[in-house]
């Protein structure tokens, strides 16, 4: 026994440094070819806009120019929160509605054959008609754009949330309970870590999907807020600003989901890279 | 082998640490018809200190046997008593029973350090001796060097092992195994059936385990009991083990007798099924 556990310790210190030479050409090779990929889109749109009328489809250093000006003069920053504060509420009320949904119904047969038809029409009427029909009902302001952000997401997401409590370890609760795991302990230790990568995942599809809504039902019936804009320079055939104003929000977004949703994953997702 | 019902008796001198008398169980059928009767009247005790090993085919009760002495199952006819009282009290006084199964089911998103404290907080011991249990525990099975490795970053072999090691951490008064080596090769299950034994020899713990592997139940057992196959599984015959040797070695020729009788008696309450795994 003695000589195998000699050979353990060799093979973990062994194996450690490996795992860290590996993660940092991994690492190396993940950078090199992001970069690629982010430089092969820039010159897409680069060779597309010397194709058209730079009207039509204005090039990467017009848009990005103009996006600068827009910086320097302020203006950009008040349209962009009034968006993010839109999107915040809308997945907000998203995400709690779809959590709802969503345990209730793996949790409960009757809750999941009772809200699978709610689910059903959710998912087949258009965003626009959901959206059209609250700007009717509760009248065109905030609470209706926020409302008609929410609403097409949460059927996606419910689904999203469902599925990932039905696949949560049993084995690993009867463990909990082989050894006297409290309530709390179960829910705390057992299934909340389970639910973690769902959760995780659903908020980024999540925040992804309300962000693009805001942007519509801004378009369709709000005076504020970057989709207002793009509507606007639209309708003066700005197409350098309609870039501009979606770029700007593009950063945003990728700002939200590399910077804080990666860091988190980082952190939860310890246990899973080695 | 029946038990006639004793009310609750002065202390005796070998009060038996675990008593099932005449066990029933029976599960219903979809819409209350079919149904599978999985025991029919099984009675047995357990001394403390003693390992006894459940062997039979799959299907014949075995888990369910084990479910209920864990208190995991309380939907049966018959009386279940730990040190002559009632499962539940005995919990409540702060009795240990704690689990190995088939699987590892070591959380993988914690260390196996943190694992075991996840048993050592369920069975409320005081942290300060949390680090101490844990690295005992450890020591005993040649894992200390592991404790804050993440379980996927080992071998099947070393997180079975770490289950163990869990199992222990709680010092419980009785340890039930299911099938506890089944799912590993033939020899990472000899290595860890000798962990086993060692560290059983540092606790004494009270075993009750379920196997399908005449040999393994031979090896590990001071008694086994055969079980005939389901339905309405019962314990058909005793075969005591204690006179072979502890600590037991592979390669003492009492085992390999025993075992042997073990098969032939296995076979023999086979009935004529033509096939059994």
């Amino acid at each position: 026994m003695a000589l195998v556990t000699g050979f353990d310790a060799n093979a973990s210190g062994r194996i450690a440094s490996l795992a860290g030479a590996i993660a940092g050409s991994e690492r190396m090779h993940y950078a090199v070819i992001s970069f690629l990929s982010v430089v092969s889109l820039v010159a897409l749109w680069q060779f597309g806009s010397m194709a058209l009328p730079s009207s039509v489809l204005p090039g990467p250093y017009r848009v990005v120019s103009a996006l600068v000006a827009n910086v320097l003069q302020g203006d950009i920053f008040t349209d962009i929160a009034i968006t993010l504060g839109r999107i915040a509420a809308a997945f907000a009320i998203a995400m709690a509605v779809a959590l709802l949904l969503g345990f209730s119904m793996a949790l409960s047969r009757t809750a999941g054959i009772f809200f699978h038809v709610w689910i059903i029409c959710g998912i087949t009427i258009p965003a626009l008609v959901t959206i059209l029909t609250l700007y009717m009902v509760v009248g065109l302001n905030d609470t209706a754009a926020v409302l008609g952000a929410a609403a097409p997401v949460i059927p996606v997401l419910a689904i999203n949330i469902r599925e990932g409590v039905k696949g949560i370890d049993t084995r690993l609760i009867g463990m909990a309970r082989a050894f006297r795991a409290g309530r709390r302990q179960q829910i705390v230790s057992v299934m909340a870590p389970q639910v973690a990568p769902m959760l995780l995942a659903s908020t980024r599809f999540g925040i992804g999907l309300v962000w693009k809504m805001v942007l519509f039902v801004e378009l369709l019936g709000r005076g504020s807020g970057v989709g207002y804009k793009i509507e606007f320079f639209y309708q003066m055939f700005n197409m350098t600003e309609v870039l501009a104003y979606a770029l700007s929000f593009v950063f945003v977004m990728l700002f939200i989901e590399v910077a804080i949703l990666g860091t988190i994953e980082r952190r939860i997702f310890r246990w899973k890279r080695n | 082998m029946t038990y006639p019902f004793r009310p609750p008796a002065p202390v005796q001198a070998a009060m038996s640490q675990i008593s099932l008398t005449d066990i029933h169980k029976q599960f219903p059928g979809r819409g209350g018809k079919g149904g599978w009767k999985a025991l029919d009247g099984v009675s047995f005790e357990i001394a403390t200190g003693e390992i006894v090993g459940l062997l039979g085919p799959s299907g014949c009760g075995k888990s369910t046997l084990l479910n209920i002495v864990a208190g995991l199952d309380d939907t049966y006819e018959g009386t279940v008593a730990i040190q002559g009282k009632p499962l539940a009290e005995q919990i409540g006084q702060g009795f240990r029973v704690a689990y190995v199964f088939q699987e590892a089911r070591l959380m993988p998103w914690r260390t196996l350090r943190e694992n075991i404290e996840f048993v050592l907080q369920a069975a409320d011991f005081p942290r300060t001796e949390w680090a101490g249990r844990i690295d005992r525990v450890l020591g005993l099975v040649e894992l200390a060097k592991f404790a804050d490795f993440f379980p996927l970053q080992l071998s099947g072999g070393m997180q079975q092992r770490a289950s163990i090691a869990r199992a222990f951490a709680i010092e419980p008064d009785i340890l039930l195994m299911d099938e506890p080596f089944s799912a590993l090769d033939e020899l990472t299950a000899r290595r860890l059936r000798q962990s086993l034994l060692t560290i059983w020899s540092a606790f004494r713990t009270t075993i009750l385990f379920v196997s399908h592997n005449a040999f393994e139940s031979t090896f590990l057992g001071d008694r086994v009991l055969v079980m005939s196959p389901g339905p309405g599984g019962r314990i058909r015959e005793e075969i005591n083990l204690r006179h072979i040797q502890r600590p037991r070695d592979y390669e003492d020729t009492a085992l390999f007798v025993e075992s042997k009788r073990v098969v032939e008696c296995l076979q023999r309450h086979m009935g004529n099924r033509p096939e059994h795994s």
